[in-house]
């Protein structure tokens, strides 16, 4: 069979009649980026899953291929990946730092400095959250969802990649589906009170550790301005006289600069001084536009009842 | 330049001011109007120059001045004299100035076309020489006078008492002595007809004075020489030798035969004089001339001119009024024209009018029309002759109306006049040029309603039933306040004049179908079947009256309502009448649902009150002693049910029609709806043995026992209550069905498939504090903390409650936890914490991601999609802690209000699940505030506040009607125009914040606290949900107008067609926990005993041991669906209890193949090619998928394991 769009489809039997297909494809590492997540050769990725797949049922799909070594599923990667990528953010930040510092310091062979640095006592280690007791559950994921599944070695990848002469039924995983499954989940978003208790207190630690550390960590204090490194002055909005903002330079609010208004609650609008009826000629103006206001909404009313007439509306048995 | 212009101003300004002060329409100097306009025009064109001088300079500065309000599109000419008087006029003498465009464009339409009159009025010239040329005939016995007759197929239609062979007088026929062209058309107020009735052209052929005597009054006499003269004319003009070539038959204005009249209708294929075009039809009405032998004073109502033996002297009201009614035609004509002459907006105000009552159904028609207004167009003039000429005995509070008033004034005031006069208390007297008169008293003693015309002496409402009038008033009443409210959510035009407002079910609180054919009046009385005309009309009239008493102020119009009198064959000497009528019924809610009757006291000095008490309930009537100590003649009606009491009024009528008419089978479709609101009887009867509190006093009972025992919790937490408030249908009456609790005791006794236990969501707040976490996320956790907490207390303080934590962050979008109790008597509910500054903290999250600011601590987590997920959670924030406890509230306040108006919501919120919208598709929000649109006017509440009562308007007085209403509502309904309701108090709360709430949602229904209407339908209906509601609800609307012709079943009305849907998948009832509330539950399903799944009687017995609140298996499975395949198909469900759910596919994606792409988004298949030519092609270009339509139904079923039974396909 042939390929689509690269992808080699791996019909799947639902029952006699209902086939799936899945599109699988070797795992081609992408040259921008820095770190390679999945390695490449043993890497098979894969189009269209099933929506209540589990990695177990993918193993045991791809078992007479091979040993399965791990396998993620992108929706949740991308979760994890943005958690990861903002802790990697922040302490690669910290590690650049200190890179930068030391490699400014290496040349002048500033010892000491470095040595003060290890002796530092180490940061404390943030506090654990003790989860919740979730029962072994399916996730259901959006239909025709990716994967990369990868292999213990290259020769199971390209087994994997043969195109199946005929269907081959789906395997399932001892999670529970269908009314099981939500019976499960029912109770299983019920913890016991206990759990929950434990699992609050720790993660209310784990939340004051973060602000302390973030305290600790800020560089930004109010009212002084942040200057990067090639020297442009960043700047900030925020409240009626930029005042509610941390770092920065700050300056009003769009709103503020637009209205001279505070709050949001509307004000009476001052009067204004001038006097529209003072002069004859004013007077007739006034007059006049009011005239022809007269007579552009006339206008515009005949308008409106002639569409109304088209539509057959004045009908009315 | 500029002072020049200011002179010139200045010499122009003057004459403007004068012209202003001036009144632009003085009604008196009506003929002035013309002169007026053109001196004004000459004074425009006196000085054209100037005025083109003025306007360049007029332009420019006020282009400087006031920046630049004109814009360059706009008519650049100043308004003519003329111009301005018109519009002017259109915008003083009418509601606005589209209100006088639209009548304009209006009024032509229900008149004759000028262009087809010319071939009526040749028919009418050679009619008039044709008749004037019948030979005469000699006087002969009358019943003699039938039998040549009959040979030709024609009877004489004798009215009753019928002619004997011993009547000592003869019948005659000779050339009348005058024919005029009568009524409507000759005054040219001619009115379409409703359902294509014809224009009637009335023409009066006056019996010439030498066939009659003058005690012709007596006995009928007059009443046969006449049809003996029509029946004459009928055998002259029907010859088809003499070529006149028209139809003719017999009409009874209301079926009364002494007002039969001949129809002339063109031949059809016959080319000459063919007025066929015109829509109209020629009616012959034999009147006397004023010069009669016929005594005038022998006609009044206190006369006695039909004479048996039996009785003596017994007045005969009706026929008097039957016989001067021959004398009117023609003076009626006269003074309308005369009036015409006086008021020139007359004719329009008058057709105006009788589209008004047309849309009614005060007239003639196909659909049931109501009693009594058949025939009544001089009535009509009449009430505008006493608006404008004022009342005889001049004690009206009202003054006169002035000539010059517009079309409009005039009909308004005439509406305002129906909306207030009672014709019972305050008989009408139009004020006449002297002339005698009978006595006034004489008429309010004979009749019920009392309306004397100037031009004649017949009281025009003879034959009117009160009942009529008083549905004539409530209509007035209702068309006076759209006329006055200047609401913008509906159009006046249109609910005035545009609307046909017949359809019973809409119109009448409660409606009984009645067969006549097997009625047996109690006291019949041979005399007022002769006063009548017939023994029907007596029978209708003798209804009507005990209905009225019999209802007293139950209701605030009970009407008879039948289908309009038809022409009859010549052949046929009376009218057939219709043995179906229908009784519509309007509630006093204030009165309708009393238990008990009261009638006059047992001291009472008059015995016959008492008598007359027992004559009207029988049996029924009994003494009771009340608590006051008043000993009093009574009736008590039994009530078994809340449901019961509901339909007392159809009660009373079934009661007093079966008494007193023996008719025993009246029927209603009442019960029918009842049972839809209701739980299986199996399981009701279960509760009912078990004598705990069930329904909305229950769960409210256990909300008000809930927050006082977590009230109670205070010194234990951390922060202090500060609010409990219920956010739910359950708490506000409103829910489908009435709320039941589901204790432990009651468990092992319920069937699995019945166990369903809805935890009804309530919301608590605490007091504002600064120790909450700045932190969204650090905020649920606190949450989750606080609900630890107080679950833990309410356990330890309260015995038998359990509580739960409900963990959230199963779906994505709703990561709120949340606290389930399930209280001592089996209540659940489930509690949410609003803190309010969640909102600041989303707000926050909204402006920074799209700005620049450098990301607070804890917030870091959520790039990319994290504005949309904060954008979405500061719309569920506000829906779920600002709006929804505000609507709650309005809503909750309308139960106590509109009685109707929750067993309204409950029942549309039926249909709408049993059409397998709710929830999904339309949320229960939305349902509550569409049927409230229907109840809440303008204010509503401060009339509550005042009165007590907010009677007024067209507020429905059941559920039935307001089902009705929404349906016809919803098939018409222009969504795109949104729809504003008044539903909360002016200045009481200040309205949230605009959201741009982004959803597919088309519908708009705004209040004063969600201008964008888009709150509780931002996520539908979408515009194809749209266009399917508004279909079943066309459906629905046109099974509802079936009532009309006696349809019973409602159940079809509540059938879903799955036949739309691409697949449709069952569900196994047995392991659905809400199946007790499906629309047509297998009740063998629903018995815990059932042989089939005995032996799993065990297992199923430990299951259910746990009450699980809010479980409901079916529904997770499809909130799941939806998600997974949110872009491959739309899923329609029944939530309550639905046995299956239909999927239709995204129309994209079956339409065509797609190329392949990765995250295609769809379940797909890659497309088998056909041929190698095309292969090569799209090879070449790219692989085609297909939606893997077999295998998604795979998913469906492999994720619905033991709940989907099977799944069929559209074939």
């Amino acid at each position: 069979m042939s390929t689509v769009g690269g992808f080699v489809p791996l019909p799947i039997s639902y029952s006699s009649s209902a086939i799936h297909y899945i599109y699988a494809r070797a795992h081609e590492g992408s040259k921008k980026a820095t770190k390679q997540l999945w390695p490449v050769g043993r890497t098979l990725f894969l189009a269209n899953l099933p929506p209540d797949v589990t990695e177990r049922e993918l193993s045991l799909f791809f078992k007479p291929h091979g040993t399965v070594e791990r396998s993620a599923f992108s929706e949740d990667a991308l979760e994890k990946e943005a958690l990861e990528e903002s802790d990697v953010d922040s302490e690669s930040d910290e590690e650049g730092d200190m890179e930068a510092e030391g490699a400014s310091a290496e040349g002048e062979a500033t010892q000491p400095k470095k040595r003060r640095r290890l002796n530092k006592p180490k940061p404390p280690q943030p506090p654990q959250v003790i989860p919740l007791p979730l029962k072994p559950l399916r996730t259901l994921r959006h239909t025709g969802q990716t994967a990369h599944v990868v292999f213990l070695d290259s020769s199971s990848l390209e087994r994997a990649l043969v195109p199946p002469t005929k269907p081959r039924p789906w395997p399932t995983s001892d999670e529970p589906s269908g009314l099981a499954h939500y019976l499960t989940l029912y109770d299983s978003l019920r913890p016991p009170l206990d759990a929950v208790r434990a699992y609050a207190d720790s993660a209310m630690e784990l939340y004051e550790f973060e602000v302390a550390k973030a305290k600790q960590k800020s560089k930004y204090r109010k009212g002084e301005a942040i200057v990067d490194e090639d020297g442009f002055t960043l700047v900030t909005r925020g409240g009626a006289y930029g005042q509610t903002v941390g770092g920065g330079v700050a300056v009003a609010s769009k709103k503020f600069q637009r209205t001279g208004e505070t709050s949001s609650r509307n004000r009476k609008k001052k009067e204004s001084k001038e006097k529209t009826e003072f002069y004859a000629f004013q007077k007739a103006e006034k007059q006049r536009n009011d005239l022809m206001k007269l007579k552009q909404n006339w206008e515009e009313t005949k308008a409106k009842v002639e569409k109304l007439k088209a539509s057959r509306r004045f009908k009315p048995y | 330049m500029a002072a020049n212009l200011k002179r010139k101003r200045g010499q122009e300004d003057d004459p403007r001011k004068t012209r202003k002060l001036s009144p632009p329409f003085d009604s008196d100097e009506e003929n002035n109007v013309a002169l007026d306009g053109t001196d004004e025009d000459d004074g425009e064109d006196d000085n054209p120059p100037d005025g083109d001088d003025e306007e360049w300079g007029g332009i420019e500065l006020t282009g400087v001045t006031e920046g630049g309000h004109i814009s360059k599109g706009k008519p650049k000419k100043p308004p003519t004299g003329v111009e301005v008087r018109e519009m002017k006029e259109a915008a003083d003498l009418f509601r606005s100035t589209s209100f006088k465009l639209q009548i304009d464009e209006l009024l032509p339409n229900v008149r004759p076309k000028e262009k087809y009159k010319p071939p009526l009025e040749q028919f009418l010239l050679s009619l008039h020489t044709f008749i004037l040329n019948v030979p005469s005939s000699p006087p002969i016995h009358p019943l003699e006078a039938a039998r040549p007759l009959l040979k030709k197929g024609i009877s004489i239609p004798y009215p009753i008492p019928l002619p004997t062979e011993d009547s000592n007088w003869k019948v005659a026929f000779a050339p009348p002595s005058n024919i005029t062209l009568v009524g409507s058309w000759g005054n040219k107020t001619s009115v379409k007809g409703m359902d294509g009735n014809k224009f009637g052209v009335d023409v009066a052929v006056e019996m010439p004075d030498s066939l009659l005597q003058e005690k012709d009054y007596l006995n009928g006499r007059f009443f046969h020489k006449r049809s003996f003269y029509l029946a004459k004319l009928a055998e002259a003009i029907c010859d088809k030798k003499h070529g006149l070539n028209v139809d003719c038959s017999y009409h009874s204005l209301s079926d009364n035969p002494r007002l039969t009249k001949l129809i002339l209708e063109p031949r059809p294929g016959v080319t000459k004089n063919d007025f066929s075009k015109l829509k109209a039809q020629v009616c012959i009405i034999p009147v006397l001339s004023p010069s009669s032998p016929i005594s005038l004073q022998r006609l009044s109502p206190s006369h006695s001119n039909v004479r048996s033996s039996e009785e003596t002297r017994v007045p005969t009201p009706l026929y008097n009024t039957a016989l001067l009614t021959s004398l009117t035609p023609s003076s009626h004509l006269i003074s309308t024209h005369a009036l015409q002459q006086e008021a020139p907006a007359l004719s329009d105000a008058l057709t105006l009018l009788r589209i008004w009552t047309n849309q009614r159904g005060y007239c003639e028609g196909s659909t049931p029309v109501i009693r009594g207004f058949e025939g009544k167009g001089p009535w009509w003039v009449s009430i505008l002759r006493v608006l404008i000429l004022g009342e005889e005995t001049g004690k009206s509070k009202q003054k006169p109306l002035g000539r010059g008033l517009s079309s409009y004034q005039l009909f308004k005031a005439v509406i305002d006049f129906l909306a207030t006069h009672d014709f019972q208390a305050q008989p009408v007297f139009v004020k006449t040029e002297g002339g005698d008169k009978y006595p006034m008293e004489e008429y309010s003693s004979y009749h019920e309603a009392v309306f004397v015309d100037a031009s004649s002496r017949v009281n025009l409402l003879a034959d009117v039933p009160l009942g009529s009038l008083d549905l004539l008033r409530y209509d007035a009443k209702e068309t006076l306040q759209i006329l006055s409210s200047s609401s913008s959510s509906f159009d006046p035009f249109t609910e005035a004049f545009l609307r046909d407002r017949r359809h019973l079910s809409t119109r009448f609180d409660a409606i009984i179908r009645v067969d006549l054919s097997t009625s047996k009046p109690r006291q019949s009385s041979l005399h007022s079947t002769i006063d009548h005309g017939s023994p029907h009309n007596a029978l209708l009239a003798s209804m009507s009256t005990l209905l009225r008493q019999g209802l007293g102020n139950r209701t605030k119009a009970v009407t008879i309502l039948h289908p309009s009198s038809t022409s009859r064959p010549l052949s046929q000497a009376h009218p057939s009448n219709d043995h179906i009528i229908f009784l519509g019924f309007i509630y006093d809610r204030e009165h309708a649902f009393r238990q008990v009757d009261r009638g006059p006291a047992a001291d009472d000095p008059n015995p016959s009150h008492a008598a007359s008490f027992k004559e009207l309930w029988g049996d029924k009537a009994e003494l009771r002693m009340f608590k006051d100590g008043r000993i009093v003649e009574s009736v008590v009606w039994d009530i078994k049910n809340a449901d019961d009491k509901v339909h007392l009024p159809v009660q009373v009528t079934r009661y007093i029609l079966e008494r007193h008419f023996g008719i025993e089978d009246a029927q209603s479709w009442y019960s029918s709806f009842d049972s839809l609101l209701r739980l299986p009887q199996e399981i009701s009867k279960m509760y009912l043995e078990s004598g705990i509190a069930v329904g909305f006093k229950g769960a409210l009972m256990a909300f008000d026992g809930l927050v006082k025992g977590i009230k109670a919790l205070d010194d234990d937490l951390p922060l202090s209550i500060l609010n409990i408030s219920p956010v739910s249908s359950y708490l506000r009456y409103t829910s489908t069905f009435s709320p039941v609790p589901l204790p432990s005791k009651l468990l092992p006794s319920t069937p699995s498939n019945a166990s369903y236990l809805h935890a009804i969501p309530i919301i608590m707040q605490f007091e504002k504090s600064a120790k909450w976490p700045d932190d969204l996320k650090a905020i649920q956790t606190v949450k989750l903390a606080f609900f630890e907490h107080i679950a833990g207390s309410l356990m330890k303080s309260i015995s038998g409650l359990s509580a739960s934590v409900m963990v959230g962050g199963c779906g994505g979008e709703d990561d709120d936890p949340t606290m389930e109790i399930l209280t001592v008597e089996g209540w659940a509910f489930s509690v949410r914490i609003w803190h309010d500054r969640e909102l600041t903290l989303l707000e926050r999250v909204i402006n920074t991601t799209s700005g620049h600011i450098a990301p607070q601590p804890g917030q870091n987590k959520k790039k990319g999609n994290g504005y949309h997920n904060a954008v979405a959670a500061k719309e569920l924030y506000l829906r779920r802690f600002i709006h929804a406890p505000r609507h709650h509230r309005a809503i909750s306040r309308l139960h106590h209000v509109f009685p109707a108006f929750t067993s309204t919501v409950r029942l549309v919120k039926r249909w709408f699940a049993a059409h397998w919208l709710l929830d999904g598709h339309v949320s229960e929000e939305a349902v509550e505030l569409i049927c409230a649109f229907f109840f809440v006017k303008a204010g509503w509440e401060r009339e509550h506040e005042q009165t007590g009562s907010s009677g007024g308007g067209n507020v429905p007085g059941s559920k039935e009607r307001g089902f009705s209403m929404v349906m016809e509502f919803l098939q018409s309904w222009k969504w795109e125009e949104g729809l504003a309701l008044p539903l909360y108090e002016e200045g009481k709360e200040e309205p949230v914040q605009d959201s741009k709430i982004s959803g597919e949602g088309v519908w708009a229904i705004r209040t004063e606290m969600d201008k964008t209407g888009r709150v509780w339908t931002w996520k539908g209906p979408d515009a194809i949900v749209a266009r399917r509601v508004q279909a079943l609800a066309k459906a629905t609307w046109t099974h509802l107008k079936s009532v009309e012709r006696g349809t019973e079943n409602i159940h079809p009305m509540f059938n879903h067609p799955t036949g739309d849907y691409d697949f449709v998948v069952r569900l196994d009832p047995t392991v659905l926990p809400r199946y007790h509330q499906n629309i047509r539950p297998d009740l063998s399903l629903l018995s815990r005993r059932q042989g089939k799944y005995s032996n799993l009687q065990s297992e199923d017995a430990d299951k259910a041991t746990v009450v699980r609140p809010g479980y409901d298996p079916a529904q997770a499975l499809i909130r799941d669906l939806k998600k997974i395949y949110a872009d491959t198909f739309k899923i329609f469900y029944d939530p309550y209890g639905g046995d299956s759910f239909g999927g239709v596919w995204d129309a994209t994606l079956v339409k065509e193949p797609r190329p392949f792409r990765v995250m295609g988004g769809f379940s797909s298949a890659p497309q088998t090619v056909k041929g190698e030519k095309s292969k090569k092609e799209k090879n070449k270009t790219r692989d085609l998928v297909v939606l893997n339509q077999a295998a998604v139904l795979g998913e469906i079923e492999r994720l619905g394991r033991g709940i989907v039974k099977s799944i069929t396909t559209r074939s």
